[in-house]
């Protein structure tokens, strides 16, 4: 029987209260999942208070000056800061998104900021994303042909081009695979909606000659089938991206050949 | 979840077993039993409507007509295949556990098979007079 | 972490824990408790068949249970999971045609369908009852 309820090895304890800074007038208050692999304990939640008028708008400017300023044992993953390698996804007030480009104002309270659900912790808001990227992998993410390579490109025109658009541009950030109860249920068989999304990305790819063999792959009850269209993919994606009705085309497309 | 095994790469557990082809069939099958469904249940509600705090004469009358008898059996057939393909889901998604699986969905497809037997049973004594 | 021989089990993060409940994720969490519940109001189904096949003697005695307050509470509820349910399916169907994915569709959509289930119900058993109260 799945497990709703965390391991004992999982749940969360108090954590230490960090001081308000001082003659600060605009205070947010932050609550962020903390956990130590060299301290042996349970993970906790630390209260952290920033000054907003000395602070970038972003969460993750949040969470740099709590690193920088107050506790620089806070860890977490983060590049390019403006929404672009997907290095900062976590889940900041209920619903996953990048930290990069969740704005501090649209959350009402206090900010509460825990790592991807549902994922092994590494330390703190950093999960264990390597089944994630062996996922990825295992879809063959890369052009296969047979016919012998032409001089200078694949020709493909504009239409055939289009069609990748809302597909290519995922970052792989894994929040809508990690907000999705299906991948959290069943994560080691079932590919989950990044993954999915982009193996659409190769299938509808005109230039790819492998079409059959991908849609072979994905065929599987578990792999493809444990999508019940639960819908939190498309409404956390912090790209904008659909991988609900990418899912919903795969499925199109393996009953049209088959019927 | 399964716990990562020592000595095997990411690779390998992300492959697994390998892919079956049974996902579009049983998804093919699970829709067009819920599109059966949906006429054949819209005449059910109308049924129980018609024979609301009806007397046993009246269940056995509307019965005995073809019609209905043969919708009610319809009803029951989609709605009961419907039902053992969606409970088979279910069960996929939550046991893990190889033999419990095994066990409820061996069960699973008994119970339909009992239950939708039971009832076009009782539509077909109902048909041939009570 | 070089020479730490202790392997430490890493936690879980937490998940329905924290998450946000969306409505559509509660709807489709409903879609699938109607269908369940579904599975076990085909007893009832069942067991009134097969008393109007047993003669007028069981049916009666079943009727006083369909006609109690708890025989129609649940009835109520089943005809509700089984209208939610066919309605819920017909918004699959739409899905599967690959139309209405659009953030505003999946709410308006998600919406209709519980606001249709519940008048729905309402309609059929006000109608059963307009029967019954003709019966003479």
């Amino acid at each position: 029987m799945v497990q709703f309820t965390l391991p004992k090895n999982s749940k969360i304890g108090k954590g230490k209260v960090f001081a308000k800074p001082e003659g600060a007038v605009n205070v947010k208050e932050f609550r962020i999942y903390r956990w130590n692999p060299e301290d042996g304990q349970n993970p906790r939640i630390d209260t952290y208070y920033v000054d907003l008028d000395d602070c970038g708008p972003m969460v993750l400017d949040a969470l740099l000056k709590i690193k920088d300023e107050q506790d620089p044992t806070l860890t977490f993953r983060r590049s390019c800061r403006e929404g672009v390698c997907g290095s900062c996804s976590m889940n900041i007030d209920g619903t996953n998104t990048l930290a990069c480009t969740k704005a501090i104002d649209e959350i009402k309270g206090a900010v509460k900021v825990y790592p991807l659900p549902h994922m092994k912790v590494v330390k703190d808001l950093i999960p264990d994303l390597t089944n994630f990227y062996a996922q990825h992998a295992s879809i063959a993410p890369f052009l296969k042909t047979d016919t012998p390579a032409p001089e200078t490109e694949w020709p493909q025109s504009r239409e055939d081009r289009a069609k990748l658009d809302g597909l290519y541009e995922c970052i792989l950030c894994a929040s809508c695979s990690t907000s999705c109860p299906s991948y959290w249920w069943n994560e080691d068989r079932y590919l989950g909606p990044a993954i999915l999304l982009q193996a659409y990305r190769w299938i509808i790819d005109s230039r790819d000659e492998a079409t059959g063999e991908r849609l072979d792959n994905l065929e599987d009850p578990f792999r493809l089938y444990r999508c019940h269209t639960i819908l939190n993919c498309t409404k956390t994606c912090p790209k904008s991206l659909n991988p609900a009705e990418a899912i919903a085309n795969i499925k199109r497309l393996l009953i049209e050949r088959r019927y | 979840m399964r716990m990562q095994t020592p000595m095997r790469t990411p690779l390998k557990q992300a492959r697994g077993l390998g892919t079956t082809s049974g996902g579009a069939v049983h998804f093919w099958r699970q829709r067009i039993t819920g599109l059966a469904n949906v006429p054949l249940t819209v005449f059910f509600l109308f049924s129980m409507v018609f024979l609301a705090g009806a007397d046993h004469a009246a269940v056995v009358s509307y019965f005995s007509h073809p019609i209905p008898a043969l919708l009610m059996m319809l009803f029951v057939i989609a709605s009961a295949w419907h039902m053992m393909l969606g409970f088979q889901v279910i069960i996929e998604d939550y046991i893990h556990h190889e033999g419990m699986k095994v066990l409820a969905l061996v069960g699973n497809i008994l119970f339909t098979a009992f239950f939708g037997l039971t009832c076009i049973f009782a539509i077909v004594k109902l048909s041939l007079g009570g | 972490m070089a020479g730490n021989e202790i392997k430490i089990e890493r936690p879980l993060s937490p998940h329905l824990q924290i998450y946000r409940p969306m409505f559509t994720m509660m709807m489709s969490m409903m879609h699938r408790i109607t269908g369940a519940a579904l599975f076990f109001g085909t007893f009832i189904l069942a067991w009134w068949l097969i008393s109007a096949a047993s003669g007028p003697a069981y049916y009666s005695y079943v009727n006083v249970f369909v006609s109690s307050w708890l025989g129609r509470l649940i009835l109520f509820g089943y005809t509700w999971a089984l209208i939610h349910h066919m309605l819920g399916g017909i918004r699959h169907f739409i899905w599967d045609t690959g139309r209405m994915f659009s953030r505003p569709a999946l709410e308006y959509s998600a919406w209709a369908m519980l606001i249709s289930s519940v008048g729905l119900t309402w309609v059929v058993w006000i109608a059963g009852y307009i029967v019954m109260g003709g019966r003479p």
